[in-house]
């Protein structure tokens, strides 16, 4: 079962995303005040969602699990690196496809308001942390300091959230995850959306395995340096 | 001599400073964090946490906001818009009995119509005036998305009309 969905996942990614564009620029209708500029609508968020919620979030939890001595391993040390890794990526690409919207949207390529502004921190947050593990030699004193910082600066996330809610702001509130629980998103548009939250959500997992894998060998090569400069200086007679 | 040799080879050896290098690029990385956030907050949060005055506050607070560059945010009037030659006129309005006539220098946005929100750049005319100059509108569209045109007609072969 497990072989089995890994097999899928990026057939099933793939299938998504397109079927998220062909719908998005093809069969959604235009927004009765953006017109056809809405459909970055299919886009911009899905990449959001996945950029503070399921790739930070994931950093985030794996770094939890990193700290309590019960689920200690390097294992998830691994999965916060490269969850954090995909982080950027898509914290990169939030501001960047937001950018495109707000120049004909909004009128400007950027607003230094309370959502941009904590965002471009966010993804100062993610690079500070890899900056973090090339500084620290020892794994395991760079694997603790990497959790610790992941989990303090997570409370940025929340900060993200809410600054529409709590600020005047030039971006506007939410469209699905309302503080009253309605949606702002009608019709074929708003299930074309939530193909897209998926199909991201997916290509976040999809990158997150092979960024994994790529780790693993990276761990193993070096594992076996260590092993060949060992059995070098035996045969040296040191 | 074979003893003192033994002796030197069990001597305790001093580690290398590995783990005080790695804390003083950590200390380095912390620092270079706080200068980026310090000067990113500065341009966003702390000079504007809340990123516009609304028309009824801005008219709450003429007297100290004088002809301070502030941006204004507010409702389109309907039939209040003029285009000139250097850009548009109209008239905000706040809460239904607030109302503040505008003048803009530059193009306004796509999204720029009647019954908009906007935010407008710029400052009040004088220090007693209700005429704001502004040097850039932006656009505040709301959070709702609804298809244009939701009641069009569809014909038999289901085209639409």
């Amino acid at each position: 079962m497990i072989m089995l969905s890994r097999r899928l996942l990026g057939p099933v990614t793939l299938l998504l995303l397109a079927l998220t564009f062909w719908l998005g620029l093809w069969i959604t209708p235009p927004d009765a005040v953006q017109g056809n500029l809405v459909r970055l609508l299919y886009v911009h968020p899905p990449i959001a969602w996945v950029a503070l919620y399921v790739s930070f979030g994931t950093a985030t939890i794996a770094s939890c699990l990193y700290l309590w001595k019960r689920t200690r391993s390097d294992v998830m040390d691994r999965i916060a690196h490269c969850a954090m890794e995909v982080s950027v990526v898509f914290i990169a690409l939030t501001l960047i496809t937001g950018s495109i919207w707000g120049r004909p949207t909004w009128g400007v390529w950027w607003a230094w308001d309370a959502r941009l502004t904590s965002t471009a921190i966010l993804g100062v947050f993610a690079l500070a942390y890899l900056a973090l593990r090339r500084a620290n030699d020892d794994p395991t004193l760079r694997a603790r300091r990497s959790a610790v910082f992941a989990i303090l600066t997570a409370i940025n996330v929340p900060i993200i959230h809410f600054s529409v809610q709590w600020w005047k702001t030039l971006h506007q509130g939410a469209s699905v995850l309302t503080s009253n629980g309605t949606l702002n998103v009608h019709g074929s548009m708003l299930w074309t959306m939530l193909i897209g939250f998926v199909g991201f959500t997916l290509l976040f997992f999809w990158l997150l395995r092979y960024r994994y894998r790529l780790e693993v060998k990276r761990d193993l090569k070096v594992a076996d340096a260590v092993v060949e400069a060992l059995a070098l200086r035996r045969r040296e007679g040191v | 001599m074979a003893d003192v040799e033994v002796e030197s080879a069990l001597t305790p050896v001093d580690p290398p400073a590995s783990k005080s290098r790695s804390t003083w690029r950590s200390i380095g990385v912390i620092v270079v964090l706080i200068g980026v956030v310090v000067v990113l907050l500065s341009q966003g949060l702390l000079s504007s946490l809340n990123y516009f005055e609304t028309v009824d506050q801005a008219l709450g607070q003429r007297t100290s906001l004088g002809t301070k560059v502030i941006r204004l945010e507010g409702v389109v009037e309907p039939g209040t818009i003029s285009r000139t030659n250097s850009g548009a006129s109209f008239t905000l309005t706040g809460s239904g009995t607030h109302h503040v006539f505008v003048t803009a220098q530059g193009s306004p946005p796509q999204l720029f119509q009647a019954n908009i929100p906007v935010v407008v750049v710029g400052h009040f005319v004088s220090t007693t005036s209700l005429s704001f100059a502004g040097t850039q509108i932006m656009v505040k569209h709301s959070s709702s998305y609804i298809a244009a045109h939701p009641n069009r007609v569809k014909a038999p072969n289901g085209t639409s009309r």
